[in-house]
């Protein structure tokens, strides 16, 4: 076989394709333009990021400064957001912890987006009993009720802000993988697969340059869909006492802290609350307005 | 069908031991050693070799995980370190109040949502329909734990209406169930509204208005039936969440289920404890998506047929 | 032999609104329908037919849709003024309509014998056992065997050709005045439309009611029809008995239409079509709206549109060659099919 011809035939293929794709993404980010709801998710994921990115650098105060004749005021020009029981500026607080509860949300997707995604390939690629095993170990994971998974592993490891990344990592890992696995199975019968394979690639160049880049989309949805439910789990098991420890302003640590003083403070459990919410919110609407744009039904 | 759930819970099976097996592997995980944690500090080598022994500690792995399975299926989940209870009896005295708490949850679920979507796609963009959507987008956002605080905050401390927290009277019930129940109400609200919009789009609604049915009719005979089959799918993916949902409520509302008894027992390492829970909870979600699958095949004959 | 004049059309208009403009769907329609006769209305897609049979029972999707103007009169009563109440006690009861699909036209999660008991038990006041025997006699009717059994299925169980029969005792059961069929052999395979239009041909004997038919497929329409109306364009172009029709079109895209059937005794290189397209519904020309594909077009046709004159007894057609203003070069008047 004339080396050269293979090689000119198989990147017009994969040229074709690209083209294709990036006509695709065009059109897609026009209808996404279009739908109010994924603008304005949009612009509270941007706000967020903003705050992750200079949040700290911006804080009126040291979140981690003790100042017991302060304690426990109300919202004033000095305090946006009141101080909590040790006399800290909640919105400092608000600042800082914005860094612990994105970041925990963004690592715990990329540890368990990653490993998904590579169980989703290989299982859904090579199938046979290589998917068997993996779907049958993927089921056992499903079978823990919601965070019942994550609360497992935390036991086990100790209470601790990286272990529950761990923990919210590992029990997001299923949801990627199987959605993987369902694309790169209808990827996989492409004929475009074929006449690739025809021309002599190797398994790990299809996978890589073939199959992946289609998959992407999917995996896009899944991913910002997967962060909000990872912060939310980060910051529920940050509730109970299990995640950040204090004096840590993790924002889900900062409620539980606040609940204790619901009565006589109750601006400590509102300002995080508000600001996960809204981060979910953001993050809904986006997503709501990504699955319009992606649904093959909506022409206006 | 029936050669359906044999085949269904041939399949559990595998599932269930994985879940023991993950679960006892997890607890492996826990850095120290047991013998010396049960033992106490300071106790001497023999005490804490008799105790290890006496755990069954220095068997095989393998062999610890048989002896495992060996006693769960006699019921015997070990006692719990801080009491020298049986673990089995303290599940069994918390896990009626979790599922009574999970019972008025998913109707709250499927009431509240059922209602609010149908609404809605009576008169969709309307004042009602917006309005309702907006509240079930924030249904969706709000962590369960924070709308706990919030409605703790609104109807106890505030109006001073609802207990603050307990479980001895239909009063306490209803903070809590509301709570657990908001976020699935709110999804399967999006849900019943979407398909019952696309449903309202189809050929058959128009020979039934053709034959001059009237409009409650086509509304509750027509197209809720047909509406309601993608819902049903969504409900039963809602109990995954409220069954991991209760951990969360129950610590917020100080209701004395198996939730707040898992928590408690992480707190305290109280590692028995929280095995058992896990293994409980997952052994019941086990069964209830069974239950659910069998269900849905059950209604959609006609979806493999086509 | 006087007929009675069973329902009467006049100058039906109805528009749909969007962002795009106004499409005049259907502009100005008029037609009769006599007691026991069988109408066939005939165009290309997007002519307005189907619009129009929608809008005898005002199952025009509204919005977009709107009738705007125009007279149904059946039996003398005013469709389009009939409070909602009134036109419910009308629908499938005096006018019946079956549909194109019978796949999506049913429900699927309702046995088919309750969807048509249903109707009986609303317009005829039977309870549920009488109604459901009813509508088991209306299953064997229209020649499904096993009708007690068919009667407890679900749709998503029977072939195309016995949803199709479904819809037809369903739109019957309650003995209308007139049915209308938009379409119904479309979806079908050949051999089974033939027996669809059989059983809607004896049917009609036996109950005696009016038909309007509705379709693209002339084939069809030559056999059952007693009278066609041909639309284009939102608007009736030719109106004539069948025989007339075929033997004599005035119309020229009529004879397009009917030129473009191939022919089963002469030798064809190829096959005639008619060249051009449809007239967008939003943009319609002032003159004629066939004058682009029309061979015989003058200025005439260009400028002002044509009304629907009636040339002979039971023919109408909207063509300036038949007027005395014609001043064209060939005239068809002349021509033979």
């Amino acid at each position: 076989m004339n080396k050269v011809t293979t090689t000119i035939d198989h990147s017009v293929l994969v040229n074709a394709r690209k083209a294709s794709r990036k006509k695709n993404l065009v059109s897609f980010l026009n209808k996404i333009k279009k739908n109010k709801a994924a603008v304005a998710g949009g612009i509270i994921i941007l706000l967020y990021i903003l705050m992750f990115l200079i949040g700290p650098i911006i804080a009126p105060y040291d979140p981690f400064d003790v100042q017991l004749d302060q304690k426990l005021q109300g919202p004033s020009l000095d305090h946006l957001m009141g101080t909590d029981d040790k006399g800290r500026d909640i919105l400092s607080r608000i600042l800082y912890g914005s860094r612990l509860s994105i970041g925990v949300g963004i690592s715990a997707v990329l540890f368990g987006g990653t490993i998904g995604t590579l169980l989703g390939l290989i299982s859904g690629y090579y199938g046979k009993w290589v998917d068997s095993i993996i779907s049958r170990i993927l089921d056992i994971m499903l079978a823990f009720p919601g965070i019942l998974l994550a609360l497992a592993i935390v036991s086990a490891l100790g209470p601790s802000l990286i272990n529950v990344t761990i923990a919210v990592g590992f029990f997001s890992i299923p949801m990627f993988a199987r959605i993987v696995r369902g694309s790169t199975m209808e990827v996989k019968k492409l004929e475009y697969i074929d006449a690739v394979k025809t021309l002599g690639a190797n398994d790990m160049t299809i996978l890589i340059k073939h199959i992946f880049p289609n998959i992407l989309s999917p995996i896009i949805v899944q991913a910002s869909m997967r962060l909000a439910t990872a912060i939310l789990s980060a910051a529920g098991l940050s509730f109970l006492g299990l995640g950040a420890q204090p004096p840590s302003p993790e924002w889900g640590a900062m409620l539980s802290n606040g609940r204790d003083f619901l009565f006589t403070a109750p601006y400590m459990a509102l300002f995080p609350g508000i600001m996960i919410s809204l981060l979910v919110l953001g993050f809904n609407l986006f997503g709501d307005g990504l699955r319009d744009a992606l649904d093959p039904r909506m022409k206006n | 069908m029936t050669l359906f759930i044999l085949k269904r819970l041939a399949q559990i099976i595998p599932v269930t031991l994985g879940v023991t097996l993950v679960v006892f592997l997890i607890m492996q995980m826990i850095p120290g050693d047991p013998a010396i944690i049960l033992a106490g500090e300071g106790a001497s080598q023999e005490t804490v070799a008799e105790l290890r022994e006496n755990l069954g500690l220095n068997k095989p792995l393998a062999v610890q995980y048989t002896d495992y399975i060996k006693n769960l299926l006699q019921g015997d989940m070990g006692n719990s370190l801080k009491n020298n209870q049986p673990v089995f009896e303290e599940i069994t005295a918390r896990l009626p109040i979790t599922i009574e708490l999970a019972f008025y949850s998913i109707l709250i679920t499927i009431v509240l949502g059922l209602i609010a979507g149908i609404i809605s796609a009576i008169r969709p963009y309307s004042f009602m329909d917006v309005g309702l959507m907006v509240v079930a987008l924030l249904g969706i956002s709000l962590p369960s734990f924070w709308l706990g605080i919030l409605l703790m905050y609104v109807f106890s401390v505030q109006l001073h209406w609802l207990p603050v927290a307990g479980w001895d009277s239909a009063k306490h019930i209803i903070l809590p169930a509301v709570t657990l129940g908001a976020g699935g109400a709110a999804i399967v609200a999006r849900m019943t509204r979407s398909s019952m919009l696309e449903v309202v789009n189809q050929d058959y609604i128009r020979t039934a208005k053709a034959k001059g049915l009237k409009g409650y009719i086509i509304i509750l005979k027509h197209a809720l039936r047909n509406a309601l089959i993608p819902v049903i799918t969504v409900v039963g993916l809602q109990f995954g969440s409220l069954l991991g949902g209760t951990v969360l409520v129950e610590s917020v509302f100080a209701v004395n289920g198996l939730g707040r008894m898992i928590v408690d027992a992480i707190r305290t390492r109280d590692i028995p404890v929280v095995q058992g829970g896990v293994l409980v909870a997952s052994l019941i979600f086990v069964f209830i998506n069974l239950f659910v699958d069998i269900m849905y095949r059950f209604f959609n004959k006609r979806m493999d047929l086509n | 032999m006087k007929q009675e004049t069973v329902l009467e059309v006049k100058d039906l208009q109805t528009y749909f609104y969007s962002s795009e403009g106004v499409a005049k769907a259907v502009d100005g329609v008029s037609f009769t329908l006599q007691k026991g006769e069988t109408l066939g209305i005939v165009g290309e897609s997007g002519c307005g037919k189907s619009m129009t049979s929608l809008s005898l029972l005002r199952l025009v999707p509204s919005p977009p849709g709107k009738i705007i103007y125009g007279e149904i009169l059946l039996n003398n009563t005013d469709i389009l003024k009939l409070s909602d109440e009134e036109l419910r006690k009308i629908r499938g009861n005096k006018i019946s309509m079956i549909f194109q699909e019978p796949m999506t036209s049913l429900n699927p999660v309702l046995s088919v014998g309750e969807q048509i008991a249903e109707s009986i038990r609303l317009h005829q006041g039977l309870s549920r056992k009488e109604a459901w025997q009813k509508a088991v006699d209306m299953i064997r009717l229209v020649g499904i065997p096993a009708p007690e059994k068919r009667a407890k299925q679900e749709p998503y169980q029977l072939s195309g050709g016995m949803r199709q029969r479904i819809m037809i005792a369903m739109a019957l059961a309650c003995t209308p005045d007139v049915l209308i069929a938009d379409e119904p052999t479309t979806a079908l395979d050949v051999t089974i439309q033939a027996q669809i239009i059989d059983i809607i041909q004896n049917l009609q004997k036996q109950l005696g009611m009016s038909i309007i038919f509705i379709t693209h497929d002339l084939g069809v329409v030559a056999e059952i029809c007693d009278k066609i109306a041909v639309m284009y364009a939102g608007q009736v172009v030719e109106e004539g008995t069948t025989e007339s029709l075929f033997e004599k079109p005035l119309h020229p895209y009529t004879n397009g239409l009917i030129q473009s059937l191939p022919k089963l005794y002469e030798d064809q290189e190829e096959l005639s079509t008619i060249h051009g397209t449809v007239p967008s519904p939003y943009n319609y020309p002032i003159g004629c709206r066939y004058a682009e594909r029309c061979p015989f077009t003058t200025d005439l046709c260009r400028e002002k549109q044509p009304e629907l004159l009636t040339v002979e007894p039971e023919k109408k057609v909207r063509c300036w060659m038949y007027s005395n203003e014609w001043q064209g070069e060939t005239h068809m008047k002349e021509m033979t099919v």
